[in-house]
């Protein structure tokens, strides 16, 4: 299957993926993302139950084995770190064309 | 206290919990066909939020409602296969909404659209093979004595209300069942609807 089918990510899946490069529960993801984004993102409970079981559908995260019988743990698979690295180049790409045209350089 | 009610918006839903427990009603549980029970207290101003989903299994739910309760959300009412999951907000980090954003909140609609689309294609299957059982006479599956509709006077009404009530114990489970079906059709139509303008309603804000 195609991945770049599924780009553009949203931010909340963006987020989770980079998150999960080192297995995490799900609460484990909400905290982290708010933290790399310096408290700009704050994924909501609902919103985040979704988009790991969207996630998991899709094959780029996958369960690995929880201490904790209530809270599953999740890890990014190779397939969402492909997936999330055409992601960073295709934005790195629209970066570099706005510094062409609006940047100071 | 029970209430009869039955919505197809959650946000309809949400205000409506929240309005009884302004009156002094607390929302207790919640019953199949639409029966919401409350109970007297302290009038006050929560904040309920509905999200809809059914699981697999227990330990998918218990690993769902704990993420909930890590982000400040008590579990106020659901099961496994309820649909509807009632919450209400327990500390300060759960924030007002347990959706960030629009599509998901939506895609609550498209969950429930597609259970009540499961639930008409069972039961067009199970009328199929009623029809097919029967010859695809539906009226014959009711009444079985042969030649009982060109019987006349005594004898016809004799063999008619012998038979009547296995010919209902026959047909009920059938109008029944095709009741609920029609109720699921519209549902689905109606979540299908919320959907696609909620869905809509995103897009022209981008």
């Amino acid at each position: 299957m195609n991945p770049e089918k599924h780009l553009p990510l949203t931010e909340t899946t963006f987020y989770i993926l980079l998150s999960l490069l080192e297995p995490g529960h799900g609460y484990a993801v909400m905290q982290k993302a708010e933290e790399l984004s310096g408290g700009r993102v704050r994924i909501a409970a609902g919103t985040m139950y979704g988009a790991l079981d969207n996630l998991l559908r899709q094959k780029m995260i996958e369960p690995v084995l929880s201490k904790d019988p209530r809270r599953k743990m999740y890890q990014t698979t190779a397939k969402g770190a492909h997936v999330l690295r055409l992601e960073s180049e295709r934005l790195k790409h629209m970066l570099d064309i706005y510094n062409r045209i609006q940047g100071d350089g | 206290m029970m209430k009869f009610k039955i919505f197809w918006d959650f946000d309809e839903e949400e205000k409506y919990l929240n309005g009884m427990a302004a009156q002094g009603y607390i929302f207790k549980k919640y019953s199949i066909f639409g029966f919401y029970h409350f109970e007297p207290g302290k009038p006050q101003n929560p904040n309920y939020r509905i999200d809809y989903r059914t699981f697999r299994d227990r330990k998918e739910y218990d690993n769902y409602i704990a993420l909930f309760e890590d982000a400040g959300w008590k579990h106020v009412w659901g099961t496994k296969n309820s649909g509807n999951q009632y919450f209400l907000p327990m500390s300060e980090k759960a924030g007002t909404d347990i959706f960030s954003d629009r599509i998901s909140a939506a895609a609550r609609y498209k969950t429930l659209y597609s259970i009540c689309l499961a639930h008409v294609a069972c039961f067009i299957c199970y009328l199929s093979v009623v029809l097919l059982c029967s010859g695809g006479n539906l009226s014959g599956i009711a009444f079985l004595t042969p030649d009982l509709w060109e019987r006349t006077g005594k004898d016809f009404w004799s063999a008619f209300f012998f038979e009547l009530p296995f010919a209902l114990f026959r047909v009920v489970p059938l109008i029944f069942l095709a009741v609920v079906a029609i109720f699921y059709c519209y549902w689905g139509t109606k979540a299908r609807k919320i959907y696609k303008l909620s869905i809509n309603e995103q897009n022209s804000h981008e």
